[in-house]
């Protein structure tokens, strides 16, 4: 495409050209080129930089402009399909919309982890400030907080029947927590080396595994608070661990840019996955019910018949998200719209999406048949840290850097 | 000898070691925190994490900030040989500091920096390093201004064209033409107001989008009739 400049985009961009020239000292092309050109005397002020920012602000308009047309496409969306109402929204369709019902402040620091209790109405939200808070997530009450970490609690989690909550700390600890009676700590589980990132119960409840800095996985007796395994592989910090939802397997992600499947007994590392290309930041077992959605999304390249999973998504530094096939150890597809980095990501208990927090600010709901962004919320004021879905009632939680945890309601 | 490359903690003339304090926060963040981008340095650097150019521009590119109020240039060394640098893997390291070394040469000030820049160097091979050219400072045309003039015209010299190390010049706008500096610009005739901080760090913000996207592909945006 053949572009056409006006006599006076012209002779600014001469001036724009010299100015350039003159700022950067090329002396005897100035002179040249002010000859050819015809234009004698100084450059006016107001061509100062002006080359060089037109020359950095097109990327930027093209940046702003595509951003513009998504959130556009949204609107139109919205306005043209609307929310369901209240009576008529379904378990497996209901998606959260802003604004927040709540937002909910009291954290001292930067958010980590938002999670809620598998069977009463709420909500935990751990922060950097060294402390966990519990919270009402249908009246968005605070209940009580939780001290006993010294330095940031970097992740949370409670057991199926919600009596004991673990988080772990970047002060090298993991402490079992009493959710039932007394809230406070009954057990200090040390070993690890380095900040402790991530923990997570196993799903007969019976042990608990960690992930650190110092490279290794550990598996913990929640009973006596003994260090029963060290699974080692991860060449660089563990950023999370998850197991699988037969307790068979564990996912950890890694600064190492890899996500690896470890066979919980024999403690092997059953396969390294590769697609990231950057730090790997979260990951989180697929419900079987996503089975179907998931196979409809990888379609293309499965001629040889259905995936059968289990399934893994994870999310990273490359501001993707990826769906792994744990059983074939390979790359699915891949969810592509977030600005900055992925922190945080949750599967819709109805299996059709996939709800994600980033530090563009916004958490997204992605419709995995289709491989699409299909909602953006610009949901804080700064990083979203992370995100959790009830697995029954229509509420989604995010916390953020911003110090806050907000409620969001699904319709 | 040359005092701004010896390397020297502050001395706790106050009696309450905040600076120590300071210090031992930076180690633990460099623990917890795992940034792109580190500035590093004194006065100025430190007080631009107040500004909204700070939250708006640079705290979306996961950036630490190791500044230190009245800084110079040997503390600076210090700072960066004790552990401040370890741990992390930034891809960029910008360094301001130089402002309050009131009474070494021009010459001094610039052989401190490079030294600095070598230990960067030195523990990170691979990092840009990004030097913002010093501030002009003090309400009326002062020797100091002219000393830290001197600076930026040598370190021009010396470090221009060396692979990875970027000067952006952030000093120009700031005298008046009658020789002042206004307080809207710089509150205490020495730290940056919102303004004043806009002014000077919007070209380095322009300089890190370009250094941390680099080796992106652009992406194409279709042009409608």
């Amino acid at each position: 495409m053949k572009m056409v400049l006006s006599q006076r985009q012209r002779e600014e961009l001469n001036k724009a050209i010299a100015d350039y020239l003159s700022s950067n000292g090329y002396t005897e092309a100035l002179d040249a080129f002010k000859k050819e050109a015809d234009m004698p005397g100084e450059v006016e002020r107001k061509f100062g930089g002006l080359l060089e920012k037109k020359w950095t602000s097109v990327i930027r308009l093209q940046k702003k402009v595509m951003e513009l047309e998504s959130k556009l496409n949204d609107a139109e969306k919205e306005y043209m399909e609307g929310a369901p109402t209240r009576g008529k929204r379904c378990p497996t369709e209901w998606i959260p919309r802003p604004p927040e019902k709540f937002c909910l402040s009291g954290h001292r620091a930067p958010v980590t982890r938002v999670i809620f209790h598998p069977v009463f109405s709420l909500m935990v939200s751990a922060s950097e400030d060294a402390t966990m808070k519990v919270w009402d997530f249908e009246t968005g009450e605070y209940e009580r907080t939780l001290k006993g970490h010294t330095d940031p609690i970097q992740d949370i989690a409670f057991d199926a029947s919600g009596k004991l909550l673990v988080s772990c700390s970047s002060d090298m600890s993991i402490k079992l927590w009493d959710f039932q009676q007394s809230f406070e700590c009954i057990r200090t589980m040390l070993g690890h080396d380095h900040n402790v990132s991530s923990v997570s119960f196993m799903p007969a409840g019976d042990f608990v595994v960690s992930s650190s800095r110092d490279k290794t996985i550990k598996m913990w007796e929640v009973s006596t608070g003994y260090c029963v395994r060290t699974y080692t592989g991860h060449r660089e910090w563990v950023r999370m661990v998850r197991a699988s939802p037969d307790g068979t397997l564990l996912a950890s992600c890694s600064n190492d840019q890899t996500v690896r499947i470890w066979v919980v007994s024999s403690k092997e590392c059953r396969s390294e996955l590769r697609a990231h290309e950057h730090v790997v930041e979260c990951i989180t077992w697929a419900p079987d019910a996503s089975a179907s959605a998931i196979n409809e999304a990888a379609g293309a390249d499965n001629k040889k018949g259905a995936h059968t999973g289990p399934f893994l998504a994870s999310g990273s530094r490359d501001k993707t998200i990826r769906i792994w096939d744990v059983g074939a150890g390979i790359a699915l597809f891949v969810l592509a719209a977030h600005d900055n980095w992925v922190r945080g990501v949750v599967f819709h208990p109805g299996g059709k999406f996939l709800i994600s927090a980033s530090d563009d600010k916004t958490l997204r709901v992605w419709d995995l048949r289709n491989k699409r962004c299909m909602k953006t919320m610009d949901a804080h004021k700064h990083f979203c840290t992370s995100v959790d879905f009830h697995k029954s009632h229509p509420y989604v939680i995010s916390g953020s850097v911003d110090q806050t945890v907000k409620v969001w309601e699904c319709r | 000898m040359n005092i701004c490359k010896v390397p020297i903690p502050v001395e706790d003339s106050d009696g309450d070691n905040r600076w120590l304090s300071i210090h031992n926060r930076f180690l633990s963040e460099t623990r917890e925190k795992d940034a792109d981008v580190i500035f590093i340095g004194d006065s100025i650097i430190q007080a631009l994490q107040h500004t909204d150019v700070w939250n708006e521009m640079f705290v979306p590119m996961h950036c630490l900030n190791f500044g230190i109020h009245r800084d110079r240039v040997e503390n600076v060394l210090w700072r960066v040989q004790n552990g401040e640098l370890e741990h992390v893997n930034p891809k960029v390291i910008v360094l301001h500091v130089g402002t309050n070394n009131y009474n070494n040469t021009p010459e001094e000030i610039k052989d401190g920096i490079i030294e600095i820049i070598h230990i960067i160097r030195d523990k990170h091979p691979d990092v840009y390093i990004v030097i913002p050219s010093l501030l002009p400072r003090g309400q009326h045309p002062n020797a100091l201004r002219d000393k830290l003039q001197q600076v930026n015209e040598l370190l021009k010299d010396s470090l221009e064209n060396l692979p990875k190390i970027e000067l952006v010049v952030i000093d120009k706008g700031f005298v008046q033409p009658d020789g002042t500096i206004s307080h809207h610009d710089m509150h205490d005739y020495l730290l940056l107001t919102n303004a004043g901080s806009k002014k000077a760090f919007e070209p380095v913000h322009e300089l890190l989008l370009q250094l941390l996207n680099e080796g992106e592909s652009e992406k194409e945006l279709t042009i409608s009739e």
